[in-house]
C-alpha cells in the first residue's frame, strides 16, 4: 500500500515537474523515439515470484531507483503474480506481445520453468532488454572438516566417494557441481533439497560431505568459521568472500550462471527496447544499484539486447543438455 | 545473571512509546491475518515488508515478529467457530475446537484457546531467553536420517487421527500420501502427475486442500442436513450469559497439557522446517494417547483444543532459536523475518547475537509484550468474534464459501489452487458423510512428501546402507523418544489409572 502511494506521489511530483519543464519546449520538436514512454500509460510490471524473494526484492531495487531519479515518466504498477514457478507470472507478460507498457525482471527459473513444463513461451520469446547481474554459486564444507581448500577437495573426491547438496535438480545448483565435477574429474553423488535451511542444517549435522548455495543466504555461517568456501562458480569473487578462488581461477571455468535480467512482453517496439536500454544503463551507474548488488553478493554482469537474447538461449541449451544427460527433462 | 542483564537491556530498547505502538499494531494485524482463512503468517509478514523497510529496524522486527505469533492466535478462531482452519499449524485445533462450539461452548473454547497460546508462547520466550544456545545444538543436528524418523513419528499420529472406522481412515491416509506424490521428484527432477501442468510442478499444496476438507466439507454437510432452512439457527449454540468463561474443571483438566504442549512445541519448533503445523498435530495425537479417555476426543475434549494451542505458539516461539542462532528460517515465515534482516544489511548467523545484541534482545523481550498484548486483545475481541456464529447459517454460508475461496486465491493468487480447494470441499463432504477421516488424509499429504525425500535424501547420503539410522546420536535419541512414547507411556497410563482416579477424587 505504501509502496503504490510512494509511486503515485512520485507520479503527481514528476507530472507537475514534466509540466514545468515541458511546456515552454512543447514545439521544440519531438522525435518519434520521443513517444515512448508516454507519462499517461501505466507500467504493468510482473513479479512472477511471491514478496520477499530475490526476484521481488531486484524488481523492487529497480523501481525505487527508476523513481528516485525520475528515470520512468509515468506511473508504475507492480504486482507480484507468483504460481507455477514462474510460468503464471511470466506466462501473463508473454500474453501482451507487442504492448511496450509490459515488463519483468527473470531469474534462474525463467530459464528451467519452460524446460520442465508446458509453459507456452521460451526464454527467448520475450524482448531482452538486459542482463544486470548472475548469482552465483559458492561450494562450501563444514568448518570442521579437515579439507582446508579445492585441491584438497578434488583430490579427496577422486579417490573417495562424496556427496554434494543443493536446492533442487532442474536448479544450476546441481547443473554447477556437475560441470565442475565433470571438467575437475571427479564424481559425486548430488543431494537434492526443497530448501536452503533443510540443506544447511544437513551439512552442519554432518550428514552432507559439502554443498553449493548462494553465498548471500550463509555469509553469516562463513563468517563465523561454521562452514568453509572451497571454490566461487562466478567470474569476479564478492568483497564478502576475498581469498576464495573462482572456478575459472583454478582452470576449470564452466560459464554457467543464473540470469537476473530485464525483459519486454515479446515483440515489443523496437523504440520501447532502446528506451529501456538507455534507461538501464542509467540504473546500473547509481549508488542504489551498487549497494543491491553488494548486498545480495551478486556478481554484476551486463549485456544488453540482443546480446542478452543470445546469453538466454545459451545458457538454455547449456542447461536442457546436462539434465536431459541425466534425464530430469524430456 | 548474564542472561537477565541481557533481557534487561532487550526490555529497555523494546519499552519505547513508538515501539509499542508497532508492536501494538503488529498484533492486530497478525490475528486479523490469523483469522482469514489460508491467509498465513508467512503472506502477511512478506506484503508488510516492504513497509517496514523505512521503519527503525528494532520497531520493524517487534511489528513482524508480533504479525508472526499474533497470526497463531487469530488462526484458531475459525478453526473453533466454522471448523476452517486459519492457516496450517491451526488443522488440528479444529478436532476438538469446532465439537466444543457445536456443544454450546465456544466462549469457553475460544478464552482456553487465548490462554493455550499464551502459555505456549509464554513458555516458549522463556526457553529462548535461558536456553538458546543450547537450543541452536539441536537446531544444528537435524539432518536428512533425522527428519525421516521424525516423519515417521508424525506419521505414528496417524493411527490416532484415523478414527472409529480404521479401513475408511486408512484408505484416508493413502488418498493423503497419493496426493503427496504430485510434483517434481525432487531427486530426479522428474515431474510426476503434473500433466505438463506448470502450476503441479510444486506439488499439491495442503493449505487448500485442510481448507475445502475441513471448511466447505463441513458448510456442505450442514447444508446437506437442511441447517439453512431452520430459520435463525446458527451453526453452534451459544448463550453468552452463562457459558462465556470456562469452567474451574476446563483449567484443571489441561493444566498439565499446556507444560505438555509448551515443550513439545517449543522442541519441534526448533528443528528447522518440521513447524508449528506438526507440533501441533503430534501435540494432539500425545494428548489423546496418554489420556485416560481417548474416546472423549474428537467429540469436544477441551484438551484436544489445548494441546495443538500450546504447541503451535511455542513452535512458532522455538523456530526463532534457528534464525537467532544460526541464521537459517526454520519455517516460511521467519524466512521472511530472515529477508528482512538481510534488507537492513544485517548478516544472520551464529554471530549474529552477539554482533546485534540490541536488536536480538529487544526482540525476545518484545515477544513477552507481545503475547500479554494478544491475550488482551483477544479476550476483549472473543464477544465480538462469536457474534459469528449467531447469523443466521443461510447468510454464513455463502460467506464462509467466498471467504474460503478468496483465503485461498490470496495464498499464492493461484486459480488452480482455488480450484483445488473446491474440489477438497466435495470430497470432504462425502468422507464427511461416509464415514472417512479428513484429518488423516492432510496429515499423510503433509508428512508424506516429506518422508520420502528425507529417507531418499538419507540413502544418497548413506550410499543406500540403513545402518546410518543408528549410527547417528540424534537419530538414535528420535528412536528412543519415539518407542517411550509409543509404547512405555501408553502402559504407563494403563498401569497408573488407579492413582489418577483417587487424585481427581481427592482434589
Amino acid at each position: 500500500m505504501n509502496f503504490m502511494a510512494h509511486t503515485a506521489a512520485r507520479r503527481i511530483f514528476g507530472t507537475a515537474m514534466a509540466a514545468a519543464v515541458a511546456v515552454p519546449l512543447a514545439f521544440a520538436g519531438m522525435a518519434a523515439a520521443q513517444d515512448y514512454p508516454s507519462a499517461d500509460e501505466t507500467l504493468d510490471w510482473t513479479i512472477a515470484f511471491g514478496p520477499g524473494g530475490g526476484n521481488d526484492i531486484m524488481a523492487r531495487s529497480i523501481v525505487e531507483i527508476l523513481n528516485k531519479y525520475d528515470l520512468y515518466p509515468g506511473d508504475i504498477k507492480v504486482e507480484n503474480r507468483a504460481g507455477g514457478s514462474g510460468a503464471v507470472g511470466w506466462g501473463y507478460l508473454a500474453s501482451q506481445a507487442g504492448n511496450p507498457y509490459g515488463i519483468s525482471t527473470t531469474s534462474g527459473s525463467f530459464v528451467t520453468t519452460p524446460l520442465q513444463a508446458d509453459t507456452g513461451w521460451a526464454p527467448e520469446d520475450f524482448t531482452p532488454v538486459a542482463l544486470l547481474a548472475t548469482d552465483d554459486l559458492v561450494l562450501v564444507v563444514n568448518g570442521s572438516s579437515e579439507i582446508q581448500n579445492i585441491e584438497e577437495f578434488i583430490a579427496y573426491a577422486k579417490e573417495n566417494p562424496i556427496n554434494i547438496g543443493g536446492t533442487g535438480t532442474v536448479n544450476v545448483d546441481f547443473i554447477v557441481p556437475t560441470l565442475f565435477a565433470q571438467a575437475a574429474g571427479f564424481e559425486f553423488d548430488y543431494v537434492s533439497f526443497n530448501d536452503m535451511s533443510e540443506q544447511t542444517t544437513a551439512l552442519l549435522s554432518n550428514a552432507l560431505d559439502a554443498m553449493v548455495g548462494n553465498p548471500g543466504e550463509i555469509l553469516g555461517l562463513i563468517e563465523s568459521g561454521d562452514l568453509r568456501p572451497l571454490v566461487f562458480s562466478g567470474q569476479n569473487i564478492p568483497d564478502a568472500l576475498a581469498g576464495v578462488p573462482t572456478m575459472g581461477d583454478i582452470g576449470y571455468d564452466i560459464g554457467v550462471s543464473m540470469p537476473r535480467g530485464l525483459i519486454l512482453a515479446p515483440d515489443a517496439p523496437a523504440e520501447a527496447q532502446e528506451w529501456w536500454i538507455e534507461t538501464m544503463k542509467k540504473v546500473v551507474d547509481t549508488p542504489e544499484w551498487k549497494e543491491y548488488i553488494a548486498s545480495n553478493t551478486l556478481t554484476p554482469t551486463v549485456i544488453y539486447g540482443e546480446d542478452f537474447r543470445t546469453f538466454l538461449t545459451k545458457t538454455k541449451n547449456g542447461f536442457e543438455e546436462v539434465l536431459k544427460s541425466v534425464g530430469a527433462v524430456q | 545473571m548474564d542472561i537477565f542483564s541481557d533481557l534487561f537491556m532487550g526490555f529497555s530498547v523494546a519499552v519505547t512509546p513508538m515501539n509499542l505502538v508497532y508492536l501494538f499494531a503488529g498484533a492486530m494485524v497478525g490475528m486479523v491475518v490469523g483469522v482469514i482463512p489460508g491467509f498465513g503468517p508467512s503472506a502477511g509478514l512478506a506484503i508488510l515488508l516492504p513497509v517496514t523497510l523505512g521503519m527503525d529496524p528494532i520497531g520493524a522486527v517487534m511489528m513482524l515478529a508480533a504479525i508472526y505469533y499474533g497470526a497463531m492466535y487469530g488462526g484458531t478462531i475459525t478453526s473453533i467457530l466454522l471448523n476452517t482452519p486459519g492457516e496450517s499449524a491451526t488443522v488440528a485445533s479444529t478436532f476438538d475446537g469446532f465439537p466444543l462450539a457445536k456443544n454450546g461452548r465456544a466462549g469457553p473454547a475460544l478464552v482456553m484457546q487465548a490462554a493455550a497460546s499464551f502459555v505456549g508462547g509464554t513458555v516458549g520466550v522463556i526457553l529462548i531467553t535461558i536456553l538458546a544456545p543450547l537450543f541452536g545444538q539441536v537446531s544444528r543436528s537435524f539432518g536428512p536420517p533425522e527428519y525421516f524418523l521424525l516423519a515417521v513419528m508424525g506419521m505414528l499420529t496417524l493411527i490416532v487421527m484415523i478414527g472409529e472406522n480404521w479401513k475408511l481412515g486408512v484408505i484416508s491416509a493413502l488418498i493423503g500420501f497419493a496426493l503427496g506424490t504430485v510434483g517434481v521428484d525432487l531427486e530426479t527432477g522428474q515431474s510426476r502427475y503434473t500433466f505438463g501442468s506448470a502450476e503441479l510442478i510444486g506439488g499439491i499444496y495442503f493449505i487448500p486442500v485442510a481448507i475445502g476438507l475441513f471448511g466447505l466439507g463441513e458448510l456442505f454437510y450442514a447444508f446437506y442436513n437442511g441447517l439453512h432452512r431452520t430459520g435463525t439457527g446458527g451453526i453452534v449454540q451459544y448463550d453468552k450469559e452463562e457459558r462465556f468463561w470456562p469452567t474451574a474443571q476446563d483449567w484443571i483438566s489441561t493444566r498439565w497439557t499446556m507444560v505438555r504442549g509448551s515443550i513439545l512445541g517449543f522442541v519441534v519448533g526448533v528443528i528447522p522446517g518440521a513447524g508449528a503445523t506438526i507440533a501441533s498435530l503430534m501435540a494432539y495425537s500425545l494428548e489423546r494417547s496418554i489420556s485416560k479417555a481417548p474416546e472423549k476426543f474428537g467429540k469436544g475434549e477441551m484438551q484436544g483444543l489445548v494441546a495443538p494451542e500450546t504447541a503451535n505458539n511455542a513452535a512458532s516461539s522455538g523456530a526463532m532459536i534457528p534464525l537467532l542462532t544460526l541464521g537459517i528460517p526454520g519455517s516460511a515465515s521467519t524466512a521472511v523475518l530472515l529477508a528482512a534482516f538481510l534488507l537492513w544489511g544485517m548478516r544472520p548467523g551464529p554471530l549474529f547475537m552477539e554482533q546485534n545484541p540490541e536488536l536480538a534482545w529487544g526482540l525476545i523481550a518484545s515477544m513477552y509484550l507481545g503475547n500479554m498484548v494478544l491475550l488482551a486483545i483477544n479476550i476483549f475481541a472473543i464477544p465480538l468474534f462469536v457474534q459469528i456464529i449467531k447469523v443466521p447459517y443461510r447468510i454464513l454460508g455463502p460467506v464462509v464459501v467466498v471467504i474460503c475461496a478468496l483465503g485461498t486465491f490470496s495464498v499464492h493468487s493461484s486459480f488452480v489452487e482455488t480450484w483445488i480447494m473446491f474440489a477438497a470441499g466435495f470430497v470432504g463432504f462425502f468422507m464427511r458423510l461416509y464415514g472417512f477421516s479428513p484429518a488423516a488424509l492432510v496429515l499423510a499429504l503433509v508428512l508424506g512428501p516429506l518422508a520420502e525425500e528425507a529417507l531418499r535424501q538419507t540413502l544418497t547420503i548413506s550410499r543406500g546402507s540403513f545402518m546410518i539410522f543408528v549410527e547417528r546420536a540424534p537419530s538414535l535419541w528420535i528412536i528412543g523418544v519415539t518407542v517411550f512414547l509409543v509404547v512405555l507411556l501408553p502402559l504407563m497410563g494403563r498401569f497408573g489409572r488407579g492413582s489418577g482416579d483417587a487424585e481427581k477424587a481427592g482434589g
